[in-house]
């Protein structure tokens, strides 16, 4: 009886592994497979295993270019963390504010770029907002006297148009798990801190921010997954097929995408596609660490 | 109970699971639209008798309307073999055909897309070359730009069908004056009559796309990549044509096909270098337009333009034309026929592949078609060689960092050329 007790849990969980198996692992296996391979154009039919190859020549790709990318992605995190955090912190103290009249209409507005489809937002910002004939900016820069710019046509005010139009799409999402956060304090922490004299700033340092840390981290780490692993904005506004902006900028992921995987190369866009797969496993395992660590406290 | 609901939850959940795993039907699970003639008909297939009839399935990734037009009018003529044409539509078709293009049973007999994919399809192994099936002598009729594009490593795979290209396209309410037949003038033209702050412009352009400045390219001598897989980013006619045409570019706003073609629709742009895809948009927004050949114009070394063309092309799967050889044939000549390019080009305004169909006074008539027809003394077949799939991609870096980034000419050349010929060893 006690054994059977002790197998009812997986019997119940089997349906879920094999779905688990069907759509998760065996993709990543084949994959793995198919990164042994010399699958490509000319060996599409007759593919054969040829070791580890397509490794070496990804590996090797590690070039300049790469390193950039690299530097690019990691300025791109965490600049957009900060701001996000930051921004979002402040907008949803705002909301919560005593006295906030209409706080459900402006929650509802705040959902609007979050509940847009990623790609309808993008490409409506390259259109409505940089455009040099139709964007809202250019319109406002020669309204008061000045030339038109070209937003996306070099790296820093594109990689500026990228994170405004990223903090668009992200905020929404930090600011309800802040915001549910806030809800859960204690009000009567305040109560005493106002009794003692704290300050606004006081307040937040002491209560707010510890009181919030633990229940906002599991979203932070999901941001910044997100975040580093962004390919919809950087591509569609700057290095789209047929509308290239002049921008060069690259993420590891544009990087990846451009190097591997427009070459139907299938054996290198599988060793390319594994070997970042590791790079998140890993990300991924400190990222959890830090996470459980700081719970422990 | 709850157990047994649980239980019985868990079954449905793994049966769901494994739905997929069956192949007893012959259909698949992708969407696709299928669009077969007036006729109705039974099934099979070909070494069957009289009174069967065969199943011709072709897939396609284009528009609907047309594929209709083609099938009405070919399974007319079929009606008497009791052959039945089927399109159907897939949508990223090229990808499809990678994978079912070794399936008898769930793979389509023949398709239809255009030409550049060919060589991808043919170093694949999964194409007859046409003329396993037809003669060669029914190519004569076709217009010999469209039949050289279906034509790889000297084998014929692809019979055209209709074809495109792209046109000078104006405003005849906006454009004074006659439209020049020099580029020079043209150019002159475009500096008197555009200000880009007010942004109003003469001519627009997706001066970036290197679809749209090959006929620049082409007309200095230049090329992209050639049939021996050389790119040609960094020859000295690729630099003049990039330089000639940069001048141009600093007239014709951003060059993003959303803003050009906005731009021409909106009354702000006087002429656009477009393609046939246009015409509807501009006809919904009221333009009273003309169109000029691109091969009107000549560069100032004499040479005219030389725009790429695409052509929609049909070919058939190695399997079908082994088992089903005698009905191919005859879709073919039917899918191929005058009668079918005239309907093609007075129902839908595409230009005929097959010589023949502007012998037709209304496809004779049709200033779109005949255009086309003209600019096809010039024109270029897309390269089919696999190896352009990767040469969009460096030779549009190329324009923009020329146009929009201000970058040397000859050192951006330089470094695409690089960036294009390690995306060809990757391929390997």
């Amino acid at each position: 009886m006690k054994q059977k007790r002790k197998l009812m849990p997986y019997l119940y969980s089997v349906p879920a592994f094999i779905l688990i198996a069907l759509v998760i692992v065996f993709p990543i296996l084949y994959t793995a497979y198919i990164s042994v391979t010399n699958m490509n154009l000319y060996h599409w039919l007759d593919y054969e295993i040829i070791g580890l190859d397509n490794y070496v020549r990804a590996l090797t790709k590690v070039d300049s270019g790469f390193l950039t990318a690299l530097l690019t992605t990691l300025t791109w995190t965490v600049l957009n963390m900060v701001i996000q955090m930051v921004t979002a912190y402040f907008i949803a103290l705002g909301l919560n504010r005593e006295g906030l009249k209409g706080r459900r209409i402006y929650k509802t507005l705040l959902m609007v770029p979050w509940a847009m489809p990623a790609y309808v937002s993008i490409l409506l910002w390259r259109v409505g907002i940089y455009n040099t004939e139709f964007g809202l900016l250019n319109k406002i820069l020669v309204a008061f006297g000045f030339p038109k710019q070209d937003f996306l046509a070099t790296n820093v005010p594109a990689f500026i148009s990228c994170m405004v139009l990223n903090l668009w799409m992200a905020l929404p999402f930090m600011i309800t798990m802040i915001d549910g956060a806030l809800q859960s304090i204690d009000k009567s922490c305040y109560e005493s801190a106002k009794l003692e004299g704290a300050g606004f700033w006081a307040k937040n340092i002491h209560i707010t921010i510890p009181a919030i840390k633990g229940i906002i981290a599991p979203s932070v780490i999901m941001t910044t997954f997100t975040t580093f692993k962004q390919f919809d904005i950087v591509y569609l506004l700057t290095m789209q097929k047929g509308a290239h902006s002049g921008a060069t900028l690259q993420t590891v992921i544009t990087y990846a995408h451009q190097n591997a995987f427009v070459s139907n190369n299938y054996g290198l866009s599988s060793a390319v596609s594994i070997i970042l797969f590791f790079l998140i496993m890993i990300f991924s395992i400190f990222t959890n660490r830090g996470v459980k660590e700081e719970s422990y406290e | 109970m709850k157990r047994k609901v649980s239980l019985f939850l868990c079954g449905v959940l793994a049966m769901g699971c494994l739905a997929g795993c069956g192949s007893d039907t012959p259909t698949e699970n992708t969407q696709s639209v299928e669009i077969t003639g007036s006729t109705e008909m039974a099934t099979k297939n070909d070494a069957g008798t009289s009174d069967e009839v065969v199943e011709i399935k072709i897939w396609h990734d284009g528009d609907e309307s047309i594929m209709q037009i083609i099938a009405d009018c070919a399974n007319e003529q079929l009606a008497a073999d009791s052959i039945h044409v089927t399109f159907e539509k897939k949508s990223d078709m090229p990808d499809k055909l990678r994978m079912f293009g070794t399936d008898e049973v769930n793979g389509p007999d023949m398709y239809m897309y255009a030409h550049d994919t060919l060589g991808s399809f043919a170093e694949l192994g999964i194409l007859a070359p046409i003329t396993d099936v037809i003669e060669e002598d029914v190519l004569t009729d076709m217009i010999p730009m469209t039949v050289e594009a279906g034509n790889y490593k000297d084998t014929q795979y692809l019979m055209p069908v209709y074809y495109e290209t792209l046109l000078f396209i104006y405003n005849k309410d906006l454009w004074e004056g006659e439209v020049p037949s020099t580029t020079d003038k043209l150019y002159d033209y475009m500096v008197a009559h555009t200000d880009v702050n007010a942004g109003i412009y003469a001519v627009v352009n997706q001066h970036s796309n290197s679809y749209n400045v090959a006929p620049f390219i082409h007309g200095f001598g230049g090329y992209i990549i050639d049939k021996d897989v050389n790119p040609g980013l960094n020859t000295a006619e690729m630099i003049e044509a990039v330089t000639y045409n940069q001048k141009f570019a600093a007239l014709q706003a951003d060059g993003d096909y959303n803003t050009v073609t906005a731009l021409f629709n909106e009354g702000k742009a006087a002429a656009i270098i477009g393609g046939p895809w246009l015409i509807s948009g501009i006809k919904e927004a009221g333009i009273n337009f003309g169109v000029k050949s691109l091969s009107d114009f000549t560069l100032p070394n004499g040479n005219a333009l030389a725009p790429y063309s695409g052509v929609q092309s049909i070919g058939v799967l190695k399997y079908a034309a082994e088992n089903k050889k005698e009905s191919i044939k005859k879709v073919l000549n039917a899918i191929t026929s005058p009668e079918v390019g005239i309907a093609l080009a007075n129902q839908s305004g595409c230009a005929p592949a097959n010589s023949k169909a502007y012998e037709d006074a209304d496809v004779a008539a049709n200033e779109i078609i005949m255009a086309m027809e003209k600019t096809t003394k010039t024109a270029l077949p897309m390269p089919n060689i696999p190896e352009m799939s990767v040469m969009w991609g460096p030779a549009e870096s190329l324009l923009t960092a020329v146009n929009k980034s201000g970058e040397d000419v000859e050192t951006a050349a330089e470094k695409y050329q690089q960036e294009a010929l390690t995306a060809i060893a990757d391929m390997q």
